[in-house]
């Protein structure tokens, strides 16, 4: 199914070639199960924890 | 994109109280696809909620052989609900948007783009401008990099590698 003409020969919105977001190597890197790594970011994005070193 | 379309898109659409505009493209392996309507109910929430405004879908196609063909979502023959945002959409990708989009798309797989503005977060943006505020990053962190984030901490903190 070709585009709509209106789409074509206009200059684009996303300026270049986009590159899949490397999710899936780092979520099967060996570690703890998937499940212990959502408390564990669960509770590092909770309100009130502390853990910046600048 | 034609005026008609430009100016539909934008009626009423101040551009001091424009949202911030995303997109996502969701990839579904073959035979992974498995379509009950229930990301079009989401979709349709969170527009009929105000949350975001849907400006543009295209529906991209990856053969075997890399060859991308795109579809509009007037396209479908069973748009179901979707049809009620169909009508309102803007052609804001460009043919050439289309390349770059599937570039991140793995052969032999189906692609959903998803074009919108964040209408939830207009009101700040605007009050940002307004106080002289200029937007210079931003960007959206993967959880993946926030348990990086954490697991390196452990390891410092434990004396690990």
């Amino acid at each position: 199914m070709p585009l709509r003409p209106g789409r074509v020969g206009r200059v684009g919105v996303i300026g270049a070639p986009v590159a899949k977001t490397a999710v899936v190597a780092r979520a099967v890197t060996p570690g703890p199960a998937p499940i212990a790594k959502t408390a564990v970011v669960a509770a590092a994005v909770t309100p009130g924890r502390g853990r910046r070193r600048i | 994109m034609t005026n008609t379309t430009t100016e539909a898109a934008t009626q009423g659409t101040d551009l001091d109280s424009l949202g911030p505009v995303d997109y996502i493209v969701v990839e579904f392996p073959a035979g992974a696809s498995n379509f009950t309507g229930e990301m079009a109910k989401e979709l349709i929430r969170l527009v009929d909620a105000g949350t975001i405004r849907l400006i543009d879908v295209l529906i991209l196609t990856k053969d075997a052989d890399g060859s991308i063909e795109a579809a509009e979502l007037s396209d479908s023959e069973d748009l179901g609900e979707l049809r009620k945002l169909e009508s309102q959409l803007a052609e804001l990708l460009a043919a050439e948007d289309v390349a770059h989009l599937a570039a991140a798309m793995e052969p032999g797989t189906t692609a959903g783009v998803l074009i919108w503005e964040n209408l939830w977060a207009a009101p700040f943006a605007s009050a940002a401008r307004r106080s002289g505020g200029q937007l210079i990053a931003n960007g959206r962190i993967p959880i993946q990099a926030i348990i990086a984030s954490i697991e390196a901490d452990e390891r410092s903190t434990n004396g690990g590698d």
